[in-house]
């Protein structure tokens, strides 16, 4: 449905602006699908006055004039014939835009011109050209063109929900709109219906509803005398801003009609009704039917039609016939205001695939009462300006039924909505939107419902209306409890855990309390800070006296247990916290992650040997936990942790700060845990590793359309150069090129040099636009190679 | 053959080949092809047909050579001819390879032997602790009712872990006994009420918390103590909060953890920092109610207490305890395992025998 903004101020005084207008729309569940303003270009142009005219001394058809604007004067050159001193004109100062361009300074044949006097043409207001166009001489100087000609309008398209058949028309919009701002709604020619025709009853000409379920009401009114012609302009505007075309003055007083009382009639040329006679029934199996859209529909026996004693010459509520429609020769009329019965509207429209406004608001329900405004408002309109009068109304209305009565309980509303409104304020809401207040007693209010409000029928649809028009805003939202709790965090440490849990981790859990003894058997140096443990005073013995400093130890003694009960492979971890002494009178609390392997890297395979647990398992594992945070590990060196031998284990940096290390423990460490076999361990500061994790909301990123391209590099290197350095160095070489670098072979011995080792690389390269050319492979491979060469000395093989 | 081949042909072919006109070389060809091709049995065997009969050097292709000797007029016809037979070749190359393919595939089928029962290839998943696993459904219960995780220092003050909490000085729970103590007033916090008082000095109400955690106290190791365990504390302050609310809540925990049929009761008790105070009984997990060892034959099981926070305390905190209501509950999650597992000795929890981890 659209509705103008302009228009509705015919109804109702609104003093709001088009923007507030929307705002209130919506909230009033009438939602503002689009927006659009007209006028906004002739806004640029304004009235002003010629108040020099003299032709131009090197032109014979150019004429130099100047031109008040109400503020300034400008000098203006135009070409146009008619122009002339003393005329009211629309000037359009420099800058103006005309959309495929902006009006310029010019000097032309010498003479400057500074702005431009226009053609309706160029105002956009027809095709007219030939001259400039002269507006009546009382036109307010310096006013826009859009307000002298009042056409600055804000248009809103808005979906009506399907319970509201009411709003699909502007008064009922106006109406909805008054209840919710509280204004009254003004009079309007087609509102409130007066009904000062005369109502002759004349009954030679006959209405018969065969289907009286299908139709409830059938009113008709015919007039004769009419004299057919285009509309007035007013009516044309109305209709074009409804987006529905002219066509002559009966179907657009019928349509005007519709739009704005939302209740669809039809008018039909009374010649071609055969046997005087209109007769509302069930279609015939294979009865035929020519439409108004041109399209001969075979009927079905299934659908409503409207007919004579001769043929269909409609279908109810859908569509009507091009065998009775109303031409230019057209004298007398028959009008229809009817009610349709909405399931059948619906089927009728959808099985024949006609859409039309008409259908659109039966098959939503409309009111039997409506027809009475909508015939009468149609018929004095057509006398107005078509001329003619009523020779007979008829009304045949066999599903009369009063109004209905919906009871309030103002408990319940409060019950249901926790708001304290009182009872005088719900009645006034409910009346503004045209329910009768009809009485009240000790529990509750009585109301009789308009006609047109058939989703009113429970005493909840009048609560929601109520709630409606009170504003959902005045329910009070709780006061938020404030976010103490760190999510990131949170749901971070558990995700560590379900990853290492997949990893085959086993978690454990180990008391908090443990020996000073155990940092040395971990051979900690006297200044180790995990010796400055926190002790007890009063501890249950000495090998429960001190609050761990590192997890380490007791994981270590549950490797040894379960090695005593021939568990050989075991992969434990502990996350939890150590303690620390510090100056303050609480100790340092952090949490830890630390993890221990012994055994085959793989659980027992018949079909492939797993070899045992090593290095690179274990950072493998650290990595993959890393990746999840996106925390990379930016430096590597050898580790300085007393308990892994030595060149076996690596302290892992990340943003270089130091987050833990990785690698085999010393067999002389194990021994003092009864532990023959090897063991491996990964030992991770937590806290230093969320600082550094990248907790954002993922986003999608582009995924490329183009072919990876993949090449393999295998060279000679001296082993003085870590391979973190090496795929570091290739990948700055286009590091938006190249997306992996993978090392899958390394070999040292026979036919390589002492100090060297040879290394295979895998390449993988994509552009986000495009696909390589082989030419751009070979040259970023070479130049990797170069780059190799030049820092690594590198030898290709 | 019509009388202008014939004039074509018979002059312009080898003397020995004059015999048997061109047509009919050509079908010898085709009918040569056909009969080899049709029992070739491998691949390779197709590769030798092929550039045998319709290769650079074969009979076939020495016809095409030689229609460059041939007049325009004549080139299209013969050629049409040579290429009729290669075209009918190829497809018999084409049809002979997929029979042989479909051989192949057939015979591989009916060779294999295959033992579907051997293993499959280990994939071996670890286990959470299972004072994990109840921590976690704890934590997602109340996370699901807009609670939110606080948390709390291991090691506190006289002041977190009693004095704010409404302890007097002389509370027996104070005793060295019950409390490890690391200074003159800093301790091993014996219970997460703490948390209740580290988020009521940080945060005005609306609160709505639960804190689970580590604590600590003095009791020997035996079946059913740890001097280390652990327990979730919850707090919820704001207007309006009642003793119905406590019970509301206390329901659904219960209900949501150990199942719908669950009955619970409250039983008047004592703590210092709620008032009115409770304990609350389940109705035994182990029996359903009849009485059995777990219960000691009452049918009920005590997890939690609860109570309504004292007004004391909100005073010590500076909240307007006239504005302010407020709940507080705490239960032990080492005790809800042991239930919930039928653990027989809560040690098992802290050994880490792998042979324990892998059952939860």
């Amino acid at each position: 449905m659209i509705i103008s903004y302009k228009w509705l101020q015919e109804f109702l005084k609104i003093s709001l602006t088009a923007e507030q207008l929307k705002e209130k729309l919506t909230f009033s569940g009438i939602e503002v699908e689009s927006t659009t303003t007209s006028g906004d270009f002739l806004k640029q142009f304004i009235v002003a006055k010629v108040t020099f005219c003299q032709k131009h001394p090197d032109s014979d058809h150019l004429s130099i004039t100047e031109v008040f604007d109400g503020k300034e004067t400008h000098k203006v050159v135009c070409g146009a014939h008619n122009v002339a001193e003393g005329q009211t004109i629309a000037y359009a100062h420099v800058g103006t835009d005309f959309g495929d361009f902006k009006l310029k300074k010019a000097k032309i044949r010498g003479a400057e011109s500074a702005g431009m006097i226009c053609s309706e043409r160029e105002l956009q207001l027809s095709d007219e050209h030939e001259g400039i166009l002269v507006l009546p001489s009382d036109a307010p100087i310096g006013t826009n063109l859009a307000d002298f000609y009042q056409i600055a309008d804000t248009v809103y398209e808005v979906e009506i929900t399907p319970n509201r058949p009411d709003l699909l028309g502007m008064l009922g919009i106006a109406r909805d709109l008054s209840a919710q701002l509280n204004i009254p709604l003004q009079k309007h020619p087609l509102y409130p219906v007066e009904n000062n025709l005369s109502m002759p009853t004349a009954d030679d000409f006959r209405v018969v509803i065969a289907e009286p379920d299908l139709c409830s009401r059938y009113y008709a009114v015919r007039m004769s005398n009419i004299k057919i012609a285009p509309s007035p302009i007013w009516l044309k505007d109305k209709l074009k801003i409804a987006d529905i075309k002219p066509i002559n003055n009966v179907v657009d007083i019928t349509n005007y009609i519709m739009y704005v009382l939302g209740h669809p009639l039809h008018a039909f040329d009374e010649r071609c009704i055969d046997g005087r006679q209109i007769i509302v029934r069930k279609s015939m199996p294979n009865e035929s039917f020519p439409a108004l859209d041109h399209q001969t529909y075979n009927l079905t026996g299934a659908e409503l039609v409207i007919a004579d004693t001769q043929k269909p010459v409609a279908l109810a509520g859908v569509i009507g016939g091009l065998n009775s429609h109303i031409q230019d020769s057209t004298t007398d009329i028959v009008i229809e205001a009817a009610c349709f019965d909405s399931s059948i509207t619906r089927r009728t429209s959808h099985n024949l695939k006609i859409f039309t406004d008409s259908s659109y608001r039966f098959e939503r329900g409309m009111a039997e009462q409506t027809c009475v405004d909508i015939a009468i408002n149609a018929a004095k309109l057509v006398a107005e300006l078509a001329g003619g009068k009523v020779v007979q109304v008829i009304d045949v209305y066999p599903g009369k039924k009063p109004l209905r009565v919906v009871k309030l309980r103002p408990v319940r509303v409060k019950k249901l909505l926790s708001l304290n409104i009182d009872n005088h304020k719900m009645i006034n809401y409910l009346q503004n939107l045209g329910c009768k207040f009809l009485g009240a007693n000790e529990e509750e209010l009585s109301f009789e419902v308009p006609a047109n409000r058939k989703d009113l029928t429970r005493e909840i649809d009048l609560i929601e209306e109520i709630l409606r028009l009170h504003g959902f805003d005045k329910v009070d939202k709780p006061v938020a409890a404030p976010q103490m709790m760190n999510s990131d965090i949170f749901y971070a440490r558990r995700k560590i855990k379900q990853y290492l849990v997949h990893q085959g981790f086993q978690e454990a859990v180990n008391i908090t309390f443990t020996d000073q003894t155990n940092l040395d058997m971990l051979n900690l140096l006297a200044v180790d800070h995990r010796r400055q443990t926190v002790r007890i005073i009063n501890p249950q013995g000495e090998s429960f006296s001190v609050l761990r400093s590192t997890l380490i130890p007791q994981l270590l003694k549950n490797v040894a247990l379960n090695l005593n009960h021939s568990n050989e492979n075991v992969k434990l971890f502990e996350m939890n916290k150590v303690f620390t002494r510090r100056e303050e009178k609480l100790p340092f609390e952090r949490w830890r992650l630390t993890g221990v392997l012994t055994g085959k890297s793989k659980p027992i395979d018949w079909s492939e040997k797993s070899g045992n647990i090593c290095y690179h398992d274990v950072k493998g594992i650290v990595e993959g936990l890393l990746d999840i945070f996106e925390v990379e590990i930016n430096k590597l060196n050898l580790t300085t942790e007393p308990f892994y031998i030595q060149n076996g284990g690596a302290n892992l940096f990340v943003k270089s700060q130091y987050v833990g290390s990785i690698g085999k423990l010393d067999q002389r460490v194990l021994s003092k845990f009864d532990i023959p076999n090897e063991v491996l361990l990964f030992d991770l500061d937590l806290d230093a590793l969320f600082t550094y994790a990248d907790f954002s909301q993922k986003e999608y990123t582009h995924i490329s359309k183009y072919p990876i391209v993949s090449r393999d590099l295998s060279f000679v290197v001296s082993e003085e150069f870590t391979l973190f350095d090496i795929v570091k160095w290739i990948k700055e070489t286009n590091p938006k090129t190249i997306k992996s670098v993978i090392p899958f072979d390394e070999f040292k011995g026979k036919q390589i040099a002492e100090g060297s080792r040879s290394l295979s690389i895998n390449i993988s390269l994509n552009s986000e636009s495009k696909t390589l050319t082989d030419e751009q492979i070979k040259s970023i491979m070479q130049r990797i190679i170069d780059r190799l060469k030049e820092k690594f000395k590198i030898e290709m093989r | 053959m019509n009388k202008m081949l014939s004039l074509l042909y018979a002059p312009r072919f080898p003397a020995g080949e004059n015999k048997k006109t061109v047509d009919e070389q050509l079908q010898n060809i085709l009918k040569n092809a056909t009969s080899e091709i049709e029992v070739a049995k491998a691949f390779h065997e197709l590769n030798d047909l092929k550039s045998r009969y319709i290769g650079k050097k074969s009979e076939l292709n020495g016809f095409m050579q030689q229609m460059g000797k041939l007049s325009a007029t004549e080139r299209p016809v013969f050629g049409k001819k040579v290429n009729d037979v290669k075209a009918a070749i190829e497809s018999l190359l084409e049809a002979a390879n997929e029979r042989i393919k479909e051989n192949i595939y057939t015979q591989s089928i009916a060779t294999s032997s295959f033992d579907f029962t051997m293993p499959g290839r280990p994939v071996l998943m670890g286990n959470l602790h299972p004072l994990t696993i109840i921590q976690n459904q704890i934590e997602d219960i109340f996370l699901g009712m807009g609670f939110q995780i606080a948390e709390g220092y291991d090691v506190e003050d006289d002041f977190h872990n009693f004095d704010a909490l409404n302890h007097p000085k002389d509370h027996p729970a104070r005793n060295l006994a019950d409390t490890f103590y690391i200074g003159k007033d800093t301790l091993l916090r014996t219970h997460t009420s703490t948390v209740q008082i580290r988020t009521m000095e940080k945060h005005k109400p609306p609160i709505k918390i639960i804190a689970p955690g580590r604590c600590y106290r003095n009791d020997k190791f035996d079946l059913t103590h740890s001097p280390v365990f652990h327990q979730t504390e919850g707090l919820v302050v704001d207007e309006g909060i009642s003793f119905k609310d406590l019970s509301d809540t206390m329901d659904i925990f219960l209900k949501k953890l150990f199942g719908s049929e669950v009955k619970s009761r409250f039983r008047p008790h004592f703590f210092p920092f709620t008032e009115p105070s409770a304990e609350i009984d389940v109705s035994c997990v182990a029996c359903g109610g009849n009485g059995c060892p777990t219960c000691k034959n009452s049918g009920w099981i005590e997890i939690l207490g609860a109570g309504m926070v004292d007004p004391n305390v909100f005073d010590i905190l500076g909240i307007d305890s006239e504005r302010y209501t407020g709940y507080a509950f705490g239960c032990g999650i080492d005790r809800l395992a042991m239930l919930k597992y039928k653990l027989p000795d809560i040690r098992l929890l802290y050994e880490n025998d792998v042979r324990f981890l892998r059952q939860f």
